[in-house]
């Protein structure tokens, strides 16, 4: 379950980095702002799910290109140095967290449930209806995203623009409109992850910081770029996470986490589908 | 030269004046050793940052590490702060050459991740490691460091004794930054493979700048503790580490006075802007944001005196220009 919520987000990172190679710290943060966003439209407004997650979906697409037109283009153009773009989607984080606290306030809200039924039996477990949901969902999600890329003419012109912007663009490809469509999906796909791990964990304003950093962590260990990578390294950590949690201690189950992270960076920062990480090649 | 000497005299002896105005508000000068302490951690993340160009996410770590080893050290073990608070430092310090051995061969935003990682590892750590650190209800009666019969016990002398300290360390880190190891670690920043070429081990010397980084940092983090008498983890999180930031870009990286006029400027800012409440976060996060997008340079080119001239001077031949076509 943990496992594709960190499967979508770490997708994001994949995407940004391999349409852009720029690195986003907003996706946790807008993983949070999704989920207050379905939690408005769902409970407030009572809409029915299937519309307010297209909603949510909506919103969250403009929200990226936005992001994108508006303050990456700007630094990209001034010829910045990547740190300062890193430091950017930073600073855009603690705004977004903030300023989801003006609107919503820092309480912790739980999302009405979806169904009615509390719990269905697959052979002799237990399992939460919701969080069935969420997996099916995000298998779904991907497998759209998976068929967009590979199979449409326009996920081939973006995965063109990722890997020669100017050879594309001499192809009659619209650069500029890949890339921020890019940052589009990558912002909508936090906030499907947000929509859907709303009513498991409840909402609040911490909600992203972690598992946007877990996602990351993902991305890194599936081999930065890779959206493939990105989902097998999602497992691997969510699988680590539990089993922490299950027979360690649910205290440490970040810092093993982090350790998995920190262990990859030293020993096969390619991850497991290599990709280029270091400095000096 | 006589004149740069008066200069710098008058300065000290401001600097040395400077509590005697404010000597019932006790208040205003905890803010001041604060914003000194903020001086000595903005320029260690600028040995960092600025001149070697590695960035980092986790410097709350190091402060912590400087601040709960020093407290525990001399609580628990009874050791003179002062030699607590040295092997505060040192011990950040060691966590830095850890830290850096693997990461200073990352590009940087996995720098800032592996970074991220630390600081939060180290959080996690002093929040639940109950019995060591005592969770997140802290840990309180730091006791204050003392020199001989000299203890510095009072905000007022305390102010004179960070005043020593941070001269110190900073007039020691421009020594550094114009030694040959200084210009190798800004060559390192500038290009790699040339710096390589020339025979400098760029390696070394990102560990290095991370040592030395760290050292600074974790000493401030000491410093912090004992000032303040408490600390819990709430003031080491990755907010901690942005503020710093925060501070550096504010006030100019790879600059002798930026980290100063940035620590000072935040520190005194913030204290004024506790009417916001809720919202300095987003003051600090917005402010990082205008600062990247706007003024990357930081405030100490935006005034610098000199500049200012030679635009006016560019704006009056621009004019006389015009006037003769």
């Amino acid at each position: 379950m943990i496992g594709s919520i960190y499967g979508l987000i770490a997708m994001g990172y994949s995407l940004i980095y391999s349409a852009s190679g720029l690195l986003s710290f907003t996706q946790g943060e807008l993983l949070m702002f999704g989920a207050f966003l379905g939690l408005t439209f769902y409970k407030y407004a009572n809409l029915p799910f299937v519309i307010s997650i297209a909603l949510t979906i909506a919103i969250m697409f403009m929200v990226g290109v936005f992001i994108e037109s508006f303050i990456i283009r700007k630094l990209v153009k001034a010829k910045a140095n990547l740190i300062f773009i890193v430091l950017a989607t930073i600073a855009l984080s603690i705004v977004l967290k903030n300023f989801a606290m003006l609107v919503w306030g820092s309480n912790v809200f739980q999302f009405p449930q979806i169904f009615k039924t509390g719990f269905v039996k697959i052979g002799d477990v237990n399992v939460d209806p919701t969080s069935i949901m969420a997996i099916v969902v995000a298998f779904i999600a991907m497998l759209i995203l998976h068929f967009f890329m590979n199979k449409t003419r326009f996920g081939t012109s973006m995965r063109a623009a990722a890997q020669n912007p100017l050879a594309a663009k001499t192809m009659a490809i619209n650069v500029s409109r890949t890339t921020y469509v890019t940052w589009g999906l990558a912002s909508a796909l936090a906030g499907i992850a947000g929509f859907l791990i709303g009513p498991v964990y409840g909402v609040h304003l911490e909600m992203g910081t972690m598992i946007g950093l877990k996602g990351f962590a993902a991305a890194v260990i599936g081999g930065y770029g890779n959206m493939y990578g990105a989902i097998i390294g999602s497992f691997i950590i969510g699988i680590v996470e539990t089993f922490t949690a299950a027979y360690i201690s649910s205290i440490y189950k970040d810092v093993i986490s982090f350790l998995v992270l920190i262990a990859f960076l030293i020993l096969k920062p390619r991850g497991i589908f290599n990709s280029k990480v270091y400095d000096e090649e | 030269m006589l004149q740069k000497k008066m200069k710098y005299i008058i300065v000290a002896a401001l600097l040395l004046a400077l509590p005697l105005v404010f000597i019932g508000n006790s208040y205003f000068l905890l803010l001041l050793c604060t914003g000194m302490i903020y001086v000595i951690a903005v320029s260690g993340l600028d040995l960092l940052f600025g001149y070697s160009g590695q960035i980092s996410l986790g410097h709350a770590g190091f402060f912590a590490i400087g601040a709960y080893t020093s407290a525990i050290l001399s609580i628990k073990l009874g050791i003179p702060v002062v030699f607590s608070m040295l092997f505060a430092a040192g011990l950040a310090t060691m966590f830095a050459v850890l830290i850096a051995l693997p990461a200073a061969r990352l590009v940087h935003h996995f720098l800032a991740l592996i970074t991220i990682s630390f600081g939060e590892i180290v959080y996690l750590f002093v929040a639940h490691a109950d019995p060591l650190t005592n969770g997140f209800s802290g840990i309180g009666f730091i006791p204050s460091p003392s020199l001989g019969f000299l203890v510095f016990d009072t905000n007022m002398k305390y102010y004179y004794f960070l005043l020593v300290i941070v001269a110190v360390l900073l007039l020691f880190k421009n020594r550094i930054i114009r030694s040959r190891t200084g210009r190798a670690i800004i060559a390192v920043r500038e290009n790699i493979y040339a710096s390589d070429g020339i025979g400098i081990n760029v390696k070394n010397y990102k560990i290095l700048s991370f040592a030395l980084s760290a050292f600074y940092t974790g000493l401030a983090g000491a410093l912090y503790a004992h000032l303040i008498g408490f600390i819990s983890p709430e003031s080491f999180t990755l907010n901690q580490s942005i503020i710093f930031l925060t501070m550096l870009l504010l006030g100019g990286m790879g600059n002798f006075y930026g980290p100063i006029i940035g620590a000072l400027v935040l520190t005194l800012g913030t204290e004024y802007l506790q009417v916001l409440g809720n919202y300095q976060m987003l003051v600090y996060g917005s402010l990082l944001l205008l600062i990247v997008v706007f003024i990357p340079s930081g405030l100490i080119n935006v005034v610098n005196l000199r500049d200012l001239k030679k635009i006016l001077h560019k704006r009056t031949t621009v004019k006389e220009n015009d006037a003769n076509a």
